[in-house]
């Protein structure tokens, strides 16, 4: 894997993080004692599951299903580069249409040191998982059909919002709406995904759809029938920004370390958001 | 792939059908060949050394007549028997018995016939499933005909040769990638089968369903839908949402049948997610023609099984925010109300509180509270109405404060009723919740939860034991007794015709209460794991045996978090036990 001229400079910072993190990685990963029903992640055959023996690597797993899935690949390629390690991707293929956060245990222990394309929302996560520093921020945006609605304020009431269930946006949304009188409300639709969120904009079940912008990014990619449809400014409500980064299971403490120093320095030399920029991601990279 | 154990005379025999490879050992001497068909007959009246259903008999008691284990000499209770289960994932196994012969499933979809006398292994079968699908046990199967008929986590229904474990069909309800699961089994009705899908999460909006089945080819004769859609009271009663937006409803309980109506009742969970403002359910709409109780989560539905009509309803929570499903098991019992004898459908939900029907009409007929809860203010002694404590109810940004927390003061562990006694017998637990509404969406797949955490606490002024069998006397709705206890009850109740109640408990121990006083009869040791499961007792050979599987099953093992100090092994191994006295 070459190594860009940024990663070059990173190469020195973090020479001497190498060694001690290569030895770090021989420890097979373990689960909190404890933990919690949920909380408690299992993978078939996790007994059987022994230590690593290429300790110059660094796992990756990246996510079809994931938006941003190509994009985050060349954003490991390049931590891994900065971190002298060889990159080793792991692409998830499964076409479950969701899945339970306690999947991700098995598919860590088995396959990868860091997963990419995670929220960084506050309490969000159980123990077993620590994230990452953000290698980028983005938003959850409304969107219409409507070339006459510009703003959220234009949406008459009583006109349909179709949101995608239960993000961070959505609850802000519903609590909004819960200080308004009936007569000022937009009836709001969950919706199971931002993909079914942003389809009620082409049948007309909705005229506002709430989703995730690297979604609606990836559906106007993949589909024209989305190519019409546009962001309007969110006010009355505030925008919605969200950090996101990698997950590591919750011993990589130290591994963690390495990887936030290596997002830090990439930010700042504006590595990432060449990235982004490659992609015409919507997407900002800040320090 | 079927394989078949026997103790003398070896020949093999290979099968290849859709991928399965069979060995068949013929056996002499072997309870497998004196196994019977099983009629429409000995399921409305099962041989009492039987346990042919989830519950054993229709009416859904748990009870068993058997009594050569009795008050006087269940304190000699030794291991008969144990076996070895697959490890990995979870199990709520309720084994079946029949002719002698014990069928279970193993979490990873290995099903065996046992000799229940030996515990010797007759056949197995490995059901495959899909890499995407996490192993996980169901809690019930049937026998009918030939046939062991077996629900998948993976949403196929299966049948298998009870005598050889031969695949006979197979049979996809659903698409498991759109979160479609079974996690309970089936009950077969009038020669129907008749199951309840589960785990109908934001993958797929529109809700779950119960499905009837031929028996002979599993080809699905009809579908109730438990969420309401059309332009109907029903339909209209979530708050103006469309279809693809109404999630939940889960079908995740065995139902019961009446044969003399030809009605399966059956329970419905609660809406999806949980917290009904992000569901859409609140602020009220202002349509006059729409209403938002979301039908039919918590309910009962009295279905026909060979018709699949929707006879009539009866909800006993509407707008449930708190995960208080009414889902579990429907106990039909024909008790006095008012002056005469009513035929009733009796339910538990979470909350604690004994409900009954009239399982003609579905007229709400009674209550009555158990467990301390804060969340039921009143309920009207006419209708049933329950006047919710508005303090309880999660709204967004604050914690707010509920008793009993969302594994319910009764969780899937079933309650049982005994006719020795007139006596339904809970397996419940005090506790209580902070409950927040958090945003659930890490990961653009990883999305997941109730949009609400519980954070589990002890009762206030509650005397620190958490666990309690309770013996309710339905006849007249008063308390017989109660045994209390710090860990939490973790299986569900078996009362038998030798007047002794069996239950299991999270500190990995199996235990026989005296039906009328509470009095602790016999203890087993320490088993290897927590006991969450079924209990069912059966005879083979003229000898009567105990059988419960231990497991930590997430059911009440959830209050581990409160009772840090009752250590479990953390591989969490699944093993059968079988019970039985000294020859």
């Amino acid at each position: 894997m070459p190594i860009t001229s940024a990663s070059a400079r990173l190469a020195g910072l973090l020479l001497s993080l190498a060694v001690p993190l290569a030895v770090l990685l021989q420890a097979p990963a373990a689960a909190q004692p404890q933990p919690e029903f949920f909380d408690v992640p299992y993978a078939p055959g996790q007994w059987n599951i022994g230590r690593r023996f290429d300790e110059s690597q660094l796992r990756y797993c990246i996510d079809k299903r994931d938006p941003d899935w190509e994009m985050a690949g060349d954003i490991a390629d390049t931590i891994a580069a900065g971190l002298l390690l060889e990159p080793q991707r792991y692409v998830v293929e499964s076409e479950m249409v969701l899945e339970d956060i306690t999947k991700l245990y098995g598919v860590m222990l088995k396959h990868c040191d860091i997963h990419m394309g995670f929220k960084l929302i506050p309490e969000g996560y159980p123990a077993w998982v620590i994230l990452s520093r953000p290698y980028y921020e983005t938003e959850y945006v409304f969107v219409t059909a409507d070339p006459e609605v510009t703003s959220l304020a234009d949406l008459a009431p009583g006109h349909p919002i179709a949101a995608t269930v239960g993000t961070m946006a959505h609850i802000r949304l519903v609590a909004y709406q819960s200080a308004l009188p009936a007569d000022r409300r937009w009836p709001t639709y969950p919706m199971g995904s931002n993909e079914r969120a942003l389809a009620t904009l082409l049948d007309g079940t909705a005229d506002v759809a709430l989703v995730w912008a690297p979604s609606l990014w990836a559906m106007q990619r993949e589909d024209p029938a989305y190519a019409d449809l546009h962001v309007i400014d969110p006010r009355p409500l505030p925008a919605i920004t969200l950090g996101v980064g990698a997950i590591f299971l919750s011993n990589e403490s130290f591994l963690r370390a390495a990887v936030d120093e290596a997002i830090a320095a990439l930010v700042a030399d504006g590595t990432i958001e060449a990235i982004l920029e490659k992609y015409a991601f919507p997407a900002t990279a800040r320090p | 792939m079927a394989t078949h154990y026997g103790r003398v005379t070896l020949f093999a025999t290979t099968a290849i059908a859709a991928g399965l490879f069979a060995t068949q050992l013929a056996a002499q001497d072997n309870p497998i060949d004196a196994v019977t068909p099983v009629t429409d007959e000995m399921l409305l009246n099962p041989p009492d050394g039987d346990w042919l259903m989830w519950r054993r008999t229709y009416n859904g008691w748990g009870y068993s007549p058997l009594d050569q284990i009795n008050k006087d000499n269940v304190k000699d209770l030794k291991l008969a028997w144990a076996w070895g289960m697959s490890p990995g994932g979870r199990t709520q196994e309720t084994p079946l018995v029949h002719d002698g012969v014990m069928y279970i499933q193993n979490s990873s979809h290995l099903i065996q016939a046992l000799d229940a006398a030996s515990g010797d292994l007759i056949w197995e079968y490995q059901y495959t499933l899909p890499d995407e699908v996490d192993p996980n046990g169901e809690r019930s199967k049937a026998i009918y005909d030939d046939k062991l008929i077996i629900a998948t986590r993976d949403a196929h229904l299966i049948a298998l040769d009870t005598k050889t474990g031969q695949l006979v069909w197979d049979k996809q309800v659903a698409n498991y990638k759109h979160g479609f699961a079974f996690s309970s089994g089936p009950l077969v009705a009038n020669g129907v089968i008749v199951q309840g899908m589960t785990s109908c999460s934001n993958a797929q909006p529109g809700g779950c369903f119960f499905t009837g089945h031929d028996v002979n080819t599993g080809e699905e004769l009809w579908r109730v839908h438990t969420i309401a859609r059309g332009d109907t009271p029903e339909g209209n009663s979530w708050n103006g949402v469309p279809l693809e937006s109404r999630h939940g409803g889960s079908a995740w309980i065995t139902g019961s049948y009446d044969p003399e109506q030809n009605l399966v009742f059956a329970g419905v969970g609660q809406v999806y997610p949980w917290n009904v403002e992000i569901a859409g359910l609140t602020p009220p709409s202002a349509d006059p023609n729409v209403t938002n109780e979301a039908l039919y989560t918590n309910s009962t539905l009295a279905i026909d099984p060979t018709t699949g009509e929707l006879k009539w309803y009866h909800q006993y929570l509407p707008t449930d925010s708190l995960d208080l499903d009414y889902v579990y098991e429907r106990m039909l019992i024909d008790l006095p109300f008012e002056g005469e004898t009513r035929k009733q459908v009796v339910t538990t939900g979470k909350i604690g509180i004994i409900e009954s029907l009239d399982r003609n009409t579905g007229e709400w007929l009674w209550a009555k509270e158990t467990v301390p809860q804060n969340v039921v203010l009143s309920i009207d002694e006419e209708t049933g109405a329950k006047e919710i404590n508005p303090e309880v109810i999660p709204v967004i940004g604050q914690t707010t404060f509920n008793c009993p927390a969302d594994p319910g003061g009764r969780a899937w562990q079933a309650t049982a009723y005994s006719p020795r006694t007139e006596a339904l017998y809970l397996p419940t637990v005090e506790f209580c919740s902070n409950t927040t509404v958090n945003p659930l969406d890490p990961g653009q797949i990883y999305t997941g939860g109730g949009l609400q955490t519980y954070s589990r606490v002890p009762l206030p002024d509650g005397d620190g034991n958490i666990g309690q069998v309770r013996a309710v006397k339905l006849t007249d709705q008063s308390d017989m007794w109660m045994y209390r206890q710090y860990p939490p009850i973790t299986s569900s109740t078996l009362p038998t015709g030798g007047g002794v109640v069996f239950a299991g408990s999270l500190d990995r121990k199996f235990m026989a209460f005296d039906d009328e006083t509470g009095e602790m009869l016999w203890s087993s040791g320490k088993l290897d794991n927590a006991l969450e499961s079924f209990p069912i007792t059966y005879e083979a050979d003229g000898k009567q045996y105990v059988a419960i599987v231990a497991s930590w099953a997430s059911g009440l093992g959830r209050l581990a978090s409160l009772t840090p100090d009752v250590k479990l092994p953390p591989d969490n191994p699944h093993t059968l036990y079988v019970f039985a006295l000294p020859d």
